[in-house]
């Protein structure tokens, strides 16, 4: 399993183990009142797990196991010009894809809360721009693996 | 694949099979409005779908084929039998007891009712961590064929 991926699945089973804390923490909420913000991670729950663990998850297993990209030869050389890693796509966009998809869901699962306990407008706004992280995120993703869903085996 | 992993993937078949009956039920007693107990089971619905099939699934799947121990490291490859098989029994006690409890705690709300809550809550939490513990050592690279 390449680095990235192991980024992306360490990450998802750190998500996978906060969002059922969280999760736990409001059902123990119905039994034994915890205070006001025990029933406002809802949605840090949802977003910890839909995003934080089973997509990014899937975002990681995808790139360590889809089919690699063509290899491609040049012109003037013999040499393949991709190689490696490389055959993956874009480590860099990957690395985004990864900053921007952790910012997203960090942004939301902290600032939505806060923002419901404080009513500070800020925190609103910073929950607000966690949806432009996710979008860049997706688009990112995306075009990075769009190459890569094709059949085994040619090239 | 092993046996723990099958028997994770097809309990999340299972569910997912569960999950969209009971999905079809819930429209059609918006038309029928045939149960008092469909328009609670909403929010348990859901969890059998993103708990019971989705991750379910994943765990099963992520057990059976991310990069296994080398010997030396561990005599059992996969990691702890004993570990996967409670990660599997806490996973779905939890989720069959919210799903069992959570409409009549709805209907009405009783600390009894809300005690198994909170131990379905407990039970969910403790096989997510107990799955981090099972598969971190794994996240690794593969080391090179000989």
């Amino acid at each position: 399993m390449p680095d990235t991926s192991r980024a992306f699945v360490k990450a998802s089973v750190v998500y996978l183990c906060l969002g059922a804390i969280l999760g736990a923490l409001m059902l123990i909420n119905r039994w034994i009142p915890l205070g006001q913000v025990a029933g406002l991670v809802r949605v840090s729950h949802v977003e910890m797990l839909v995003v934080g663990w089973l997509t990014q998850l899937i975002l990681g297993v995808a790139w360590w196991l889809f089919p690699p990209l063509k290899l491609g030869l040049r012109g003037d050389a013999p040499q393949s010009v991709r190689r490696g890693q490389a055959q993956r796509g874009s480590e860099p966009l990957f690395w985004a894809t990864f900053l921007c998809l952790n910012a997203g869901v960090l942004l939301r699962a902290i600032f939505d809360p806060l923002y419901s306990l404080t009513r500070i407008g800020p925190f609103s706004v910073l929950s607000g721009v966690s949806g432009l992280f996710l979008f860049a995120a997706a688009l990112a993703f995306v075009a990075n693996m769009w190459g890569r869903v094709r059949e085994l085996g040619r090239g | 694949m092993p046996p723990i992993a099958r028997t994770y993937v097809k309990a999340a078949f299972l569910y997912f099979v569960a999950a969209f009956v009971i999905a079809a039920l819930m429209m059609l007693d918006r038309w029928l409005d045939f149960s008092r107990w469909l328009k609670l089971v909403y929010l348990s619905q859901l969890h059998l779908l993103l708990v019971g099939w989705l991750t379910q699934l994943a765990i099963g799947v992520a057990y059976w084929i991310f990069p296994r121990f080398l010997e030396e490291q561990d005599p059992q490859p996969r990691g702890s039998d004993a570990l996967a098989w409670g990660v599997l029994i806490c996973l779905n006690l939890g989720l069959l007891l919210r799903f069992l409890v959570e409409p009549f705690y709805l209907m009405g709300p009783q600390s009894w009712l809300a005690v198994l809550m909170t131990l379905s809550g407990v039970l969910q939490a403790l096989a997510a961590l107990g799955f981090g513990l099972l598969i971190w050592g794994r996240i690794r690279p593969m080391e090179a064929k000989k």
